[in-house]
């Protein structure tokens, strides 16, 4: 349990945009290990998405990995070639699930086209050989009757539009774990779905991961989500990780101020009647974030030497690591 | 008190409305920085430009009268006097060429504005009063785009007559229904705005609505699309006056030196190349200009990163 | 989807009406008495009279427009003024050539547009997608019947590689093709441009998709994306825009087959057109419209076929 399924050293990322270019990924590190859920926190634009992205290599096209290491099962990814990335990593070892159903399947396929694309991948299979057509439909019917789809046989049949976000996110989820991936990138998976809906999508992720023994890296804003279902948590502002610690010690003993103010926000943090937390200013833009530590400007225990070099990611204690000039190793 | 609070809930949105109008005609300076910027707008820019100037200023720019005929020197070749050549009966083809520009700028900003007058109201009082008026309107729009244009132009230029008057009328009969198809889609989204509603309910006619409320919203599309017309309906005046069922001889149109050039094709090829590039490149010109426009016009579509 | 088919026929007869009713009163936009205009300036009384009998020209309105649908259902569509021909037989004689022309075009642009336009974005900002972006530019913007000169003069005139005008030997396929090759260069230029730069940009916009980077994920290659998962949705708005193709398509014919010189209906109604040949520039445009909206149908009724989402609405 000990064995580092992936480790990602100093990754930095730059986006190119109109306004510049920006460091979307400031030298990263983290690491998950195998059967573990590692939660990833934090707002819109802090880099999450891009981390899921840098480790699928599926970056955008104006995005670029400038420097770092991703190793997974010992090999850096960064190093293999598409055609590798394509037979061995992409959907075998490693599979995502985005954020938005209404638009993670093509609208003028079938579901059973889709799928069973998915399954020749994942099988070496040449993308026509006829015999398997009727083997593959029965294999993509048994996969929406996992997830929970009532009438697998006939919704194979239907089209993308005439299926529900949470219906979708479960096909999602059947097609990443069709593969037995040892990996899961969950970027926000819930976040576009209602409550409900949003709690049986978790408790279906929940039961799937334990089953197939995969990781978890799950992405997201929602802290509440983050709580239910990490083993351990990182959290990330403005492209850097500044706090990694076990989910029930940050929650109670956050080291981090970013990770402090995060919790003064959620409801129920201050007393009934009483306003909600905020943490006053706003993220920074990619291409304005401030020099140092990026966090000072919002600080409340802001130093002069938060202003002149950023801070690194060190541990304080086993298993809770922070990055912040606020506690004595950084100094 | 409720009654006073709704008033002034509508005359914020009366004025955020307005504001947004106002933003809108910033734009225009914000469209003619990007056409600076793109390179494809300056070519087109500056190709629109010469043809403009050579339409407006012919008779000074051109070194010949364009029907002095010098028998004597016809199917000339290229030389310092005549710079591109002379024609079958010794005309001097750049000034023809320049006098070209004119039935060119005229047949295509006329017909151009006719369609956009006609067919801009129509479409958008179409979609704004819905019903009856929208399906009779719908009907004429389709049974006119049901032609190919092609032959719609042809018969009815046939019907009657050359001139040029006809051919502008022709031609802004057969694209009006185009551009109010447009004002139709775009005032049916627009309708729903919310300070259409607010104006509404502010008391403001349905002219005074339409327009100084729905006309600049919609405009975008339609400027787009004229722009992409121009290049048409210059290529139309050609390709009408090379048949002979345009202008006719002995006017300088690119279109007619384009026939008299296809006769002597086999003697005289330079008859026939010089109006084609005038003509390609003027096309060209006004379809990079509209391309500009476009992607000044639609933030979204520019390329966003590098 | 064939309740759409069956909707989407149907909707088409009013405007056909319509069309029937226009051409119909076509002959009242004459300015003056049609009989004498196609007859022209030496035709005396008594042939006036005799050919305003013979098209029934002296009848009240409602008699000849019931005629003349009548006539129109039962495909006959009168005689040459002229030739006496019936205009059917002129009409459907030509109408071979065009067809020929006007879809060998339409394919070969199709084909060669998409082809390119999807090689253009897929290997975008490169020097292969400058050049095709480029070139399309140009090629649009080059007058169909410009085109068929400039071929003509470089390729026929000059070089003599093709023979110069006509429509070639009947029942020598070979010979035919020959005298067909230049022609339909001239016609697909314009609208092969027109189609690589729509599938470039559709496609541009199909791979930023996000079910595109979903399906990458699950290590989809390049290849199976280009050639099956982003054609289909790229190919969707050239679908859609067959019907303009062809209505561009039928338009530049009429100046190819004049320039050609080659046999079909553009010429056909051209030649009517100058000799005031009423009837058969009637029966003429009656077919080019009928060619016209089935074309758009088609197109329509292909859109829905792949893009499922129409067929539902």
């Amino acid at each position: 349990m000990n064995e580092r399924l992936l480790r990602v050293s100093d990754l930095t990322v730059e986006y190119s945009t109109r306004m510049g270019i920006g460091l979307a990924l400031d030298n990263v590190s983290l690491d998950i290990s195998e059967g573990e859920v590692l939660g990833l926190v934090g707002e819109s634009g802090c880099g999450k998405t891009t981390l899921g992205l840098s480790i699928m290599k599926l970056l955008p096209r104006f995005g670029k990995i400038v420097q770092g290491e991703i190793l997974f099962k010992g090999r850096n990814l960064l190093d293999l070639p598409e055609r590798i990335m394509n037979r061995e990593i992409r959907g075998r070892e490693i599979a995502m699930i985005i954020q938005d159903p209404m638009h993670a399947l093509n609208p003028v396929f079938t579901i059973r086209t889709q799928i069973t694309d998915v399954l020749r991948f994942h099988k070496d299979r040449r993308l026509d050989s006829h015999g398997e057509g009727i083997q593959l439909r029965n294999e993509a019917a048994k996969m929406l009757e996992e997830v929970g789809i009532a009438d697998p046989a006939e919704r194979l049949t239907d089209y993308p539009f005439q299926f529900s976000g949470g219906m979708i996110q479960r096909v999602m989820v059947a097609m990443a774990f069709s593969c037995n991936p040892s990996l899961l990138i969950a970027d926000e998976p819930t976040t576009a779905l209602d409550v409900t809906i949003e709690a049986q999508i978790l408790e279906l992720l929940k039961s799937l991961v334990k089953r197939y023994g995969a990781s978890v890296l799950y992405i997201s804003h929602d802290l509440g989500v983050i709580s239910e279902i990490s083993d351990r948590v990182a959290v990330m502002y403005a492209g850097n990780i500044v706090e990694v610690a076990d989910t029930t010690l940050l929650f109670e003993n956050p080291a981090h101020p970013y990770t402090e103010a995060l919790l003064r926000c959620l409801p129920g943090a201050e007393a009934r009647g009483k306003r909600l937390g905020t943490i006053p200013g706003r993220v920074p833009d990619l291409t304005e974030r401030p020099n140092g530590c990026k966090f000072h400007p919002r600080c409340p225990y802001v130093r002069e030497i938060c202003k002149e070099k950023p801070p690194k990611l060190l541990e304080i204690a086993s298993g809770h690591s922070v990055a912040c000039f606020g506690y004595k190793k950084n100094e | 008190m409720t009654q006073e609070k709704v008033l002034i809930e509508l005359t914020h949105r009366w004025d955020s409305c307005k504001r947004k109008s106002h933003l809108r005609i910033k734009k225009f300076a914000q469209i003619i920085r990007v056409i600076r910027r793109e390179p494809r707008g300056l070519i087109g820019a500056s190709i629109i430009g010469i043809i403009l100037i050579c339409a407006l200023f012919s008779p000074w720019i051109a070194p010949f009268d364009p029907n002095e005929q010098d028998i004597a020197n016809r199917f000339s070749v290229p030389s310092s006097e005549h710079l591109l050549g002379t024609d079958y009966v010794g005309r001097d083809i750049l000034s023809r060429l320049i006098y070209g520009a004119r039935a060119a700028a005229i047949v295509s900003i006329c017909s151009v504005g006719i369609a956009v007058l006609v067919g801009v109201p129509l479409g958008a009082i179409a979609a704004y009063n819905g019903g009856a008026v929208d399906y009779i309107v719908i009907l004429i729009f389709d049974v006119i785009r049901s032609f190919p244009s092609v032959i719609v132009i042809l018969v009815l230029a046939a019907i009657f007559g050359p001139s040029l008057l006809n051919i502008i009328l022709i031609l802004a009969f057969t694209s009006f229904p185009a551009y109010g198809r447009v004002a139709r889609a775009q005032t049916l989204s627009v309708k729903e705005e919310e300070c259409i509603m607010a104006a509404k309910s502010l008391g403001a006619t349905t002219g005074r609505i339409l327009l100084s409320h729905i006309t600049p919203n919609i405009l975008s599309p339609i400027i787009v699309l004229a722009g992409m017309d121009l290049a048409v309906m210059i290529m139309w005046e050609s390709a009408l006056s090379f048949l002979g069922l345009g202008l006719q001889p002995p006017t300088a149109s690119w279109g007619i030196m384009l026939k008299q050039g296809y006769t002597y094709i086999e003697t005289a090829p330079l008859m026939i190349i010089w109006p084609a590039i005038v003509l390609i490149t003027t096309m060209l010109g006004c379809s990079l200009f509209a391309e500009t426009l476009r992607v000044a016009l639609n933030p979204r579509e520019r390329e966003p990163d590098e | 989807m064939l309740k759409y088919f069956v909707k989407r026929v149907l909707g088409i007869i009013p405007t056909l009406l319509c069309v029937l009713l226009f051409l119909f009163g076509l002959i009242y936009l004459l300015p003056g008495d049609p009989a004498s205009i196609m007859l022209g300036p030496r035709a005396t009384p008594a042939m006036v009279e005799a050919l305003n009998k013979s098209l029934g020209l002296d009848q009240p309105v409602f008699i000849r427009l019931g005629h003349y649908i009548w006539g129109v259902l039962h495909g006959n569509l009168g005689e040459s003024v002229w030739s006496k021909h019936s205009v059917v037989s002129l009409l459907m004689s030509a109408l071979p050539n065009t067809i020929v022309l006007t879809l060998s075009s339409m394919g070969l642009a199709a084909i060669f547009g998409i082809i390119l336009g999807v090689l253009a974005a897929i290997y975008g900002k490169t020097i292969i997608d400058h050049l095709v972006t480029v070139l399309s530019l140009i090629a649009v913007s080059i007058p169909d019947f410009v085109a068929a000169c400039l071929l003509l003069l470089i390729f026929a005139v000059r070089l003599r590689f093709f023979p110069v005008l006509g429509g070639g030997e009947a029942g020598n396929i070979g010979d035919q093709i020959r005298h067909l090759i230049l022609p339909v260069i001239a016609l697909t230029l314009g609208w092969l441009g027109y189609i690589a730069r729509l599938v470039r940009d559709t496609t541009l916009e199909v791979l930023d998709m996000d079910y595109i980077k979903v399906i990458r994920s699950f290590g989809a290659p390049m290849s199976y994306i280009a050639y099956k998962y982003a054609l289909k949705n790229a190919i969707i708005p050239v679908v859609a825009t067959i019907g303009l193709g062809v209505g561009k398509l039928l338009g530049g014919a009429v100046f190819v087959e004049v320039i050609f010189n080659r046999p079909g209906i553009g010429k056909v109604i051209t030649d009517a057109v100058f000799a005031r040949d009423l009837p058969v520039v009637q029966g003429g445009v009656l077919i080019a419209a009928l060619l016209f909206i089935l074309a758009n149908l088609v197109a329509d009724l292909s859109y829905a076929y792949f893009d499922p989402r129409i067929r539902y609405e």
